[in-house]
């Protein structure tokens, strides 16, 4: 049920592209959040089970060699997660649909396929209980932050707050992994449950330190704790509909959702909770100074959320079972008025354009139903009765008195809370009710989809508290329960009577009224102060990134920014480690068998004609000299492996030398052939130098090899296996097309990308096409009047060549050159148009195909063996013919398809090319 | 016979490592294509030079006798087709070059250093 859930939010997210870029401005955001409310809707029938103490656990292999499963479990605290991710989800996306209006049909699309990717990240964060599964789905989050907040990717500013969360949270995310690394190794388990359940296990273990560190880490830079913090306040360049989702209501609380799932860890380590508290006692108090300092509407609101999150941190570290109700209270709490007042500034940017408080005022007479669900959300924020944010702070500081901890975290809280009245007050008070006439008129007027998000969650706010027992049954117990790990006997209620938690609410409701009516001049003050502005996290933030891009330039400069300068750094080195390889081996050499026997005198003569063509390509400065100095090189090569027993290679290499001249000639004939030296005397006498030395260190490396004593186990285990259990006479055909053929597979797919790469580097599409015809009466006589046999006769023999290939020589790499060779010889011929007639697909197609057709020969044996590229073989006699063929044949076919169109896309494209 | 081999190669790698040092691209391209060759003869020599014998399996036996060691050959002879592949992409990309600068010079294209210092710092946010 909960897979199904997960799978539906997958599917639903993935099509809500596609299908968003189909709708109209009204309707989108409507038909985006029927997904939300969908799942919300399934999730809170789930509720009566996990209400009687019920955990739904489900699971799937994934990858059980390594523990790793796709197990998932829903309690009651994954459920107020759910609750709020797709609640809060739907109403975000009704909102951006208006929000967006203005943008273009795409870009609203994209933003909704987001945030719902983001929702589905998100419930697979709470849902899962193996933790590298947690991981994964606590990345996507991440990156889909990252994605959000850079939508508008032509700010700069925008850009460049994406990239610090990427970095702060991802960043994070992989100290997460090591810790999750390190607790599967200390406890062998990946199971959420099993490492909570065994927290004093592994609170024993040596490598705790680490955990705990990677853990924190992880948890703070998610959630925003100082000295990580500094990227929300960034994040807030994202369009509000996503700050309201992402940056108050949802992803920011999963460092609090991991803290509190690994609290009987952190409990059981002696430093765990003082590390929490003392942390969120900062952030608190950075996050409550810079509310008083920021100017910007979201920014005061991103700041409070700083603090919010760091007195969740703080209730995290406390102990007792009160604690836990104060936590999963105030998660609930600040995600409905938070995410209110984020939909009101919205509401007020998207209307007025301004975007600083100090510009704003009057505004209740434009946006009245904005300013009343504002009005209630802050009241709420600032814990006054009858809502929600009251209950919750009675809890907070009800969960201060019951701890065992001092008064520090009780001051600091009372401060940070009352600056969070203060706050309220100005994001309320000052846009919408005071200073009348500073804004004289709006751009728009108040829509239903931009109220419905802030009204509705400001009334849930106001119900709830008004009518707890529901909530309190269904939601809040099981989460209070799950996550002290037994049921807490609370009270929810507005009314406790004459209690040290009410006195304690109103000095700090008493202290932020003191604090809004002297707030202007008290902003004024702090933002004179820049002593802290000085040493703000992001100035280190700023100051590591300039630190590592001045290495990277420094570590450039070693490796030059010249293609030869780097050349020479990886030969120099290179040829170093083999001097001191050679040294280290006790710098003797020892030499082949056969070096004191006499020498073949036709072999040795073609051999070191090889070499004489690699010196003449060296000294010639004509290009087609050059290439041609090379080319012989390659025919030796050839010769060399046809005369020791490997005629396959040879074939092979002998096609590639003509394609090569071929291919080649058709460039060169568009450049200068004359090669001006391009290097001074003393850096071709250096070059010269290094070469020389490189290939005499290569020598005596070669030299030694030969003497080697030869491991033959692999060698041995084709000779015997080959014709047993291949069914195949030719060793590496069978190697190639079996054995190894998901090597082959790959090496074929690299060759029908380059022709891609070349065909998109090459001349524009079927321009001029024509004017690459030879005219007429320029092509020889014989070479026009001959070339259509040839081409039959030269295609039957590259299909001869790739079907016995399995038995004798040949194979699909050399019948697929022979079948190119046809294709250029008509070319030159008769021009490339002909060519292509005669070949009647595009090249790129039959490339593709064939790299396909190779996949699709290893599907029969994955099918019935489970096991890819196991070729099947079919035996029998049909009308009296034997026949024995495999799928090798098929794979062989692919290859043969995918060389051939590789090789003709690469003389299409240069003949096309060369004609412009 | 090894001797001569590995002396060929050996050859033919420094050969093509100085012509790949170059800064004229079809030169390095050129070089490119011959340091393939002489490493593919490198690759063939590690299954020792010595047997003539294809690597076949004769018809009526079941297992190879005597011959060339197959493992390198099927090593190789992927090789010299990426090698083809790599040589043209080269190409494609001297003959872009080309077209783009109307030089073959490396040190004359300058194209990646007029997008400015990739380091430079962009707006900071107006908080």
């Amino acid at each position: 049920m909960i897979g199904a859930l997960l799978a539906t939010s997958l599917v639903g997210s993935v099509a809500a592209w596609p299908i968003g870029q189909r709708l109209g401005r009204r309707a989108s955001g409507w038909v985006m959040a029927s997904l939300p409310v969908a799942l919300f809707t399934a999730f809170l029938r789930l509720a009566p089970a996990i209400e009687t103490g019920q955990t739904l656990n489900e699971g799937w292999a994934w990858a059980p060699s390594l523990g790793i499963e796709l197990t998932l479990r829903l309690d009651g605290f994954a459920l107020l997660f759910c609750l709020l991710i797709t609640g809060i989800g739907a109403l975000v996306l009704i909102y951006a649909g208006a929000y967006l209006s203005e943008q273009p049909r795409r870009d609203r699309a994209r933003f909704h396929a987001l945030i719902l990717l983001f929702m589905t990240a998100m419930l697979g964060a709470v849902l899962a209980d193996n933790l590298v599964l947690l991981f994964v789905f606590w990345e996507a989050t991440s990156v889909l932050s990252f994605l959000l907040i850079g939508f508008d990717a032509s700010s700069a500013t925008a850009r460049r707050s994406a990239l610090m969360a990427l970095r702060v949270t991802a960043g994070g995310g992989l100290a997460l992994l090591g810790s999750i690394i390190l607790i599967g190794a200390a406890l062998d388990s990946y199971s959420m449950t099993e490492v909570v359940a065994r927290a004093p296990e592994l609170a024993r273990s040596p490598m705790i330190v680490p955990i705990m560190a990677g853990l924190f880490i992880g948890a703070f830079t998610k959630s925003a704790q100082f000295p990580f913090h500094f990227w929300l306040p960034n994040a807030m360049q994202a369009p509000t509909p996503a700050s309201a989702y992402l940056h108050s209501a949802t992803m920011v609380k999963l460092g609090i959702y991991l803290l509190a799932r690994f609290e009987p860890v952190i409990g059981s380590v002696p430093f765990g909770r003082d590390t929490l508290i003392a942390v969120a006692l900062v952030t608190m108090l950075v996050g409550a100074y810079q509310a008083v300092r920021a100017e910007n509407f979201k920014a005061v609101l991103a700041y409070s959320t700083v603090a919010s999150l760091g007195i969740l941190v703080m209730l995290v570290g406390l102990d007792g079972p009160m604690a836990s109700v104060a936590m999963v209270g105030f998660i609930l709490a600040h995600a409905l008025y938070k995410a209110t007042l984020f939909f009101c500034a919205g509401t007020v940017l998207h209307a007025t354009g301004l975007s600083k408080l100090r510009q704003m005022g009057g505004l209740a007479r434009f946006l009245p139903i904005t300013a009343v669900a504002a009005t209630m959300a802050s009241l709420s924020m600032a814990g006054l009765p009858p809502f929600f944010g009251f209950i919750s702070k009675e809890f907070l500081f009800e969960a201060q008195i019951r701890s065992s901890w001092n008064a520090a975290p009780m001051a600091v809280a009372i401060l940070v809370n009352a600056v969070i009245v203060g706050v309220a007050g100005v994001v309320t008070l000052r846009p919408f009710f005071m200073g009348r006439g500073t804004v004289r008129e709006v751009r728009h007027r108040e829509v239903f989809e931009l109220l419905a998000g802030p009204v509705i969650l400001s009334i849930v706010g106001l119900v709830i508290s008004l009518e707890p027992a529901w909530i309190d049954r269904a939601v809040l117990g099981p989460a209070v329960a799950a996550v002290y790990g037994g049921p807490v006997e609370m009270k929810i209620g507005l009314w406790h009577g004459l209690t040290p938690m009410l006195a304690l609410s109103a000095l700090v409701v008493g202290i932020g009224a003191l604090l809004f009516i002297f707030w202007t001049p008290l902003h004024r003050r702090l933002r004179r102060e820049s002593v802290l502005d000085r040493y703000e996290a992001e100035h280190a933030y700023d100051a590591l990134l300039r630190g590592v891009q001045a290495l990277a330039s420094r570590t450039a400069k070693l490796a030059g920014g010249e293609l030869r300068t780097h050349l020479w750094v990886i030969a120099a080195s290179a040829g170093a480690f083999l001097v001191w390889g050679l040294i280290a081996g006790g710098a003797s050499v020892r030499l082949p068998a056969d070096v004191g026997s006499a020498l073949l005198a036709g072999p040795a003569a073609v051999a070191l004609v090889g070499l004489a063509g690699g010196v003449a390509a060296t000294r010639a400065r004509s290009l087609l000299a050059t290439m041609i100095a090379v080319g012989l090189a390659g025919l030796v090569a050839a010769l060399v492996f046809l005369m020791n027993g490997a005629p396959d290679l040879a074939l092979t290499q002998f096609a590639v030398e003509s394609l090569v001249v071929v291919l080649l000639t058709v460039v060169l004939f568009v450049m200068p052939l004359h090669a001006p030296p391009t290097r001074t005397r003393r850096e071709r006498t250096v070059d010269a130098a290094l070469s020389i030395g490189f290939a005499a260190l290569l020598f005596v490396v070669l030299l030694d090899m030969g003497a080697a004593p030869q491991h033959l186990v692999v060698t041995s285990f084709f000779a015997e296996r080959s014709y047993i259990e291949a069914f195949g006479r030719n060793v590496v055909n069978v190697i190639l097309v079996d054995f190894r053929g998901l090597d082959t597979l790959g090496e074929t797919a690299v060759i029908a990308l380059s022709a891609v790469i070349a065909w998109s580097l090459l001349g524009p599409r079927q321009a001029h096409e024509e004017s690459a015809e030879i005219p007429a009466g320029r092509s020889p006589f014989i070479l026009a009047f001959t070339s259509p046999i040839f081409f039959w006769l030269l295609i039957v023999l590259s299909i001869v060549i790739l079907l016995r290939g399995h038995h004798e020589i040949g194979g699909g790499f050399v019948g697929g050159l022979t079948a190119a060779l046809a294709f250029a010889l008509v070319s030159l011929a008769s021009g490339t148009e002909r060519a292509r007639q005669k070949l009647r697909l595009h090249p790129l197609a039959l490339a593709g195909g064939g790299v396909l057709l190779a996949v699709l020969s290893g599907l029969p044996g994955l099918l019935r063996d489970g096991d890819f590229l196991r070729h099947l073989w079919f035996d029998a006699t049909v009308f009296g013919v034997h026949v024995k063929q495999g799928t090798t044949l098929v794979f062989d076919v692919g290859v043969y398809a995918a060389v051939l169109g590789a090789v003709l896309a690469f003389l299409f494209g240069f003949r096309r090319e060369a004609a412009r | 016979m090894s001797a001569i081999y590995a002396l060929v190669a050996a050859g033919l790698f420094g050969c093509g490592l100085y012509l790949v040092l170059s800064r004229h691209l079809v030169r390095v391209l050129l070089g490119l294509s011959l340091v393939t060759t002489a490493v593919n003869l490198m690759l063939f020599q590690a299954g020792r030079i010595g047997s003539v014998q294809p690597p076949l399996i004769r018809a009526g036996e079941d297992r190879l006798q005597q011959s060339a060691d197959p493992l390198p050959q099927a090593l190789v002879l992927t090789a010299i087709v990426i090698g083809l592949a790599l040589t043209v992409v080269l190409a494609a990309i001297a003959l872009r070059a080309y077209r783009a600068h109307g030089t073959l010079s490396s040190a004359d294209i300058d194209s990646a250093a007029r997008l400015g210092d990739p380091h430079a710092q962009d707006g900071r946010d107006d908080r």
